[in-house]
């Protein structure tokens, strides 16, 4: 009973802590850090740097930028500056917290904390595209502020199994509501690939069925040319909207999806209400207008499945996804169910190195034709069946694939990140690409790329401040700003 | 002492000249030059493609896995297929060459049973195989090419699902010859799958003659119906019908594990047993594969009568049973035995893991497929003839399996997996030095960390 009590000061305490650190985010005041280390990532590192933030956003970074007057400077010589962390993979916050799992924490949700067991649609004999995993996360866990102590300023939920099971979502960390913890709900569809015979026809079929619903998307609406007016509103409106969905990716400000209490995450058709009125509009039109013979077709095409019109908006590409394919088998065996004319921006997630399937850097040649980039595990590998020490990682990037990595889901698996990069490091990947691979590399794969990723003006203040190197044990994780406001460490949580 | 004079004296044979080759039993005589190139057809249906990327391996001793020896011969490849073979040909411009002088080349060995080596865990084999398999590499390492994955029997009804794997290295599509080419069933049966069986084929023999004179009888009467497909009779028609061939294995009843790691051949592997394998046969009206029958070299004419062939584990002794009369056991002598009487021999290794079906490159006790090559060594031994030998792991198991039309020889048209070896392909201290499969090269033991600090011993 004392611990739960305990657990529960302590998510207020985090919760009062964060609410304090945003609230002075606002204040005008400028912050600059001199003399620092900056690993802009976009350019090249600077040495005895300034970077000052003004408003949230990064304001000026280089080396002869002159202190605004009134800013509030902070001499960082000695220190590091990076961009925060972002997050391409993990599943935090989709479990109920154990030690929270019998208070009524999940809003949206009724329950007792069993564990989220994930529905069957999410298997591999069914598309599920349209179904958002933000539906299915338990928010006010203390794992979010827990991420962002150690430098997770931009995380990412990924919905697991075969198949496409759902929509992706990126989070803001320091979100205490759903509203807040939202940063996009449908950032990218997130594609599992399986290597058996079940998996492999829904990926061929599923694709095949998105193919044609592109084509009828891309059919130019010749034959019902009778109410200008009433069309105009409805071709404008939808066009605008997908097409916003990817360049805009609203920050912050944008509109939150849904209020809590959406019972169930199931793929209705409320996922993508924007695609629907638009074909649905057109193809009705036509009914009053001419014959029954036309009258039937909109009838036999009324019922849209939303699942596939995601992934025609992926074809057409409006979305972009994280494509999971542990081993270069799986890859060859993807080539063979869906063939490389279907293109579509993705990034290639594997989660774990499995040489027993062929790690996939044996299939170089065809990531390239893909041209995407590959998040992989922050580790060497062996060879099957030796103690030969191999470096995917390395033999990607050399190849011009660009390479992100996997930094964890728990507190300490993002610490032991920088370990991990060390090794990589010490074995001949560049320093900067590994920098590079935990900040813009996935940034770009969840489509936040114009906003955060990198330490350039413009983009927001999400950065991490070192007092040395950040690769060397001796290097430590001395501050940590998110969106220009340094988040206070709560000593409950560490 | 006599295995050394009759290993000497086959290769002085072999060597002497370019042989008449034996062509055995019901398949007749090859041609005694080297093949001529009819390979015509499949260069029209590829033409539209690509320019083919021809390979050629020269200058080695080219056992044709006919039971032909071609010496210092060249193998010409063009994409995945086997162009030509023969003395001095004339290479295309292009042509990447292997140097093979001194060296042996020989089909790929064709394994009847294995497991692992990348083959899937279910069927359909083509959407669950693993390319990059690590043991792939030990596999090709061993000489093997291809093997049969998969269950092979089945009690009391024709039953199985397996493929022919080929160990094409980093090839998905490459990697599954062909689904379900065998069928099998498990004897002894009960007297009433006995006489299930025996309707079974029947009604699917009838059929398949109904099928055959429909078109005439439509001629005559245009509302005659098309005869109806007999209910589950899928396999028994395949059999009929050629695409498939019939595996009888020995059932015995239960597991138990001590009576085949001795044996391998199930405890009903007796003459009675073999017989009833053979009324099968009969029934089917062809030939079936009997699987590890350790009584055969008893019967075999009877084997040989039905066209039958056997897969047998050379390796495998067993002591006569002296309360069973027709158990009469076996030994080194079998394979030789039964080749003599003209039947048709695949030779594979015991059982391993405790009598589990599956024999890979993972086994126990040295009982495993590392040295395919040894085993079939065993049955020159027992005084098979070399040459046939080396056709227990190529054509004719290739036959048993039933893609000899694709694999197991060296022949114009047929599929490029090839082996280069560093000398006779049966003596034990032979590496294979490189292994192509579909016309890639999938292993060089100079690259793989399994044999490359070993040289061959010079004896």
């Amino acid at each position: 009973m004392s611990m739960r009590n305990n657990n529960r000061l302590l998510v207020l305490s985090v919760t009062a802590a964060l609410v304090c650190a945003v609230a002075t985010a606002q204040n005008a005041r400028p912050t600059a850090f001199t003399n620092a280390r900056i690993h802009t990532v976009s350019g090249k590192t600077i040495e005895k740097g300034t970077l000052v933030i003004r408003n949230g956003k990064i304001d000026a970074v280089g080396k002869d930028v002159v202190v605004p007057a009134g800013a509030k400077v902070i001499d960082a010589s000695g220190k590091t500056l990076m961009p925060g962390l972002v997050s391409a993979w993990s599943r935090a916050g989709l479990n109920a917290p154990t030690s929270l799992s019998n208070t009524p924490t999940r809003s949206g949700r009724r329950g007792r904390g069993q564990r989220f067991r994930p529905s069957r649609s999410s298997g591999r004999t069914t598309n599920a595209a349209a179904t958002k995993v933000i539906d299915r996360v338990y928010i006010r866990q203390p794992i979010f502020g827990k991420l962002l102590e150690v430098g997770v300023t931009s995380l990412a939920l990924n919905p697991s199994g075969g198949g496409f099971p759902g929509l992706g979502a990126v989070l803001n960390p320091a979100g205490k509501t759903r509203e807040a913890l939202t940063l996009d709900d449908e950032a990218f569809v997130q594609i599992g690939m399986q290597r058996n015979s079940g998996a492999k026809k829904l990926l061929k079929e599923t694709f095949a069925k998105a193919k044609k619903v592109v084509e009828e998307r891309e059919k130019p609406p010749a034959p019902p040319v009778k109410k200008p007016e009433a069309k105009k509103p409805t071709a404008g409106k939808p066009e605008a909207k997908p097409g916003a969905k990817p360049t805009g990716k609203p920050p912050e400000g944008k509109e939150p999806p849904k209020p809590g209490p959406k019972p169930t995450p199931k793929p209705t058709p409320k996922p993508t209400p924007k695609p629907k009125p638009k074909e649905g509009d057109k193809k009705q039109e036509p009914k009053p207008s001419s014959k029954p013979a036309a009258a039937k077709k909109p009838a036999k095409k009324k019922p849209k499945d939303p699942n596939l019109e995601v992934l025609a908006d992926l074809l057409q590409g409006k979305r972009r996804a994280i494509v999971h394919i542990n081993s270069a088998a799986d890859l060859l065996h993807w080539r063979t169910a869906v063939s490389d004319d279907v293109k579509f921006p993705r990034m290639i997630a594997v989660t774990r190195h499995d040489s027993n399937s062929g790690t996939i850097d044996l299939v170089i040649d065809h990531l390239k034709k893909w041209e995407c980039s590959v998040l992989l595990p922050p580790s060497l590998t062996t060879m099957p069946r030796t103690a030969y020490l191999t470096h995917p990682a390395k033999k990607l990037h050399d190849a011009g694939i660009e390479v992100g990595f996997i930094i964890g889901e728990s507190p300490t698996s993002v610490r032991n990140i920088f370990f991990s990069l060390m090794e990589l490091v010490r074995s001949g990947l560049p320093a900067d690409i590994a920098i590079k691979a935990i900040t813009q590399v996935p940034a770009k794969a969840l489509g936040i790329d114009k906003r955060t990723g990198t330490l350039e003006v413009g983009k927001d203040a999400d950065l991490l401040v070192f007092d040395g190197d950040p690769l060397s044990p001796t290097g430590k994780l001395e501050q940590v700003w998110l969106r220009g406001s340094r988040v206070e460490k709560d000593s409950a949580n560490n | 002492m006599r295995k050394s004079t009759l290993f000497v004296l086959s290769l002085a044979l072999l060597s002497a000249a370019d042989l008449p080759s034996q062509g055995r039993g019901r398949r007749g005589r090859r041609p005694t030059s080297a093949p001529t190139p009819p390979a015509a057809a499949p260069k029209q249906e590829e033409k539209p493609k690509d320019p083919k990327q021809y390979t050629a391996i020269v200058g080695g001793d080219v056992y044709i896995g006919t039971g032909q020896r071609l010496t210092g011969a060249t193998v010409l490849i063009a994409d995945d297929k086997i162009e030509k073979v023969g003395h001095n040909l004339k290479l295309p411009e292009g042509t990447t060459v292997i140097d093979a002088k001194g060296k042996t080349v020989s089909p790929g060995f064709v394994i009847v049973q294995g497991s692992g080596m990348g083959a899937g865990f279910s069927s359909p084999f083509k959407d669950t195989v693993n390319p990059f398999a690590p043991d792939i590499k030990q596999g090709l390492a061993a000489g093997i090419t291809s093997f049969l994955a998969g269950s092979t029997s089945s009690r009391d009804r024709l039953g199985g699902s397996n493929a022919v794997i080929k160990l094409a290295y980093g090839d998905v599509e490459g990697m599954v010859l062909k689904e379900n080419s065998v069928v099998g069933i498990s004897v002894p049966l009960t007297r009433t799958a006995r006489d299930s069986l025996k309707t079974s084929v029947k009604a699917a023999k009838d059929y398949l003659a109904a099928v055959a004179a429909y078109p005439a009888k439509k001629a005559k009467d245009p509302k005659a119906k098309a005869p109806k497909k007999p209910k589950s009779a899928d396999q028994i028609l395949s059999v009929l019908q050629g695409k498939a061939n019939l595996w009888v294995a020995f059932g015995g009843g239960g597991f138990n594990p001590f009576r085949r790691m001795a044996g391998g051949g199930g405890g009903a592997s007796d003459v009675a047993s073999i017989r009833e394998a053979l009324e099968i046969a009969k029934m089917f009206g062809k030939g079936v594969v009997i699987q590890k029958p350790t009584s055969a070299w008893l019967v075999p004419d009877e084997i040989a009568a039905t066209g039958s062939s056997v897969i047998i584990s050379p390796r495998t002794r067993l002591p006569a049973d002296p309360k069973n009369p027709d158990r009469t056991g076996t030994n080194i002598a079998s394979a030789a035995i039964l080749a003599k009487a003209g039947v048709p021999i695949a030779v594979t290794c015991p059982s391993g893991r405790f009598g589990g079906g599956g024999v890979g490159t993972n086994g126990i006790l040295g009982q495993d497929l590392n040295t395919p090559n040894v085993d079939a060594a065993y049955a020159v031994r027992g005084g098979l003839e070399n040459r046939k030998a080396l056709r227990t792991l190529t054509l004719d198991a290739a036959n048993i399996m039933g893609v000899g039309d694709r694999i197991g020889s060296l022949e114009a048209g047929k599929d490029a997996d090839i082996l280069i070896l560093d000398g006779d392909p049966l003596h034990y201290s032979t590496f294979v030095t490189t292994a192509i499969v579909n016309g890639k090269v999938v292993y060089e033991k100079g690259k793989e960390a399994l044999y490359r600090h070993i040289s061959r011993p010079k004896h």
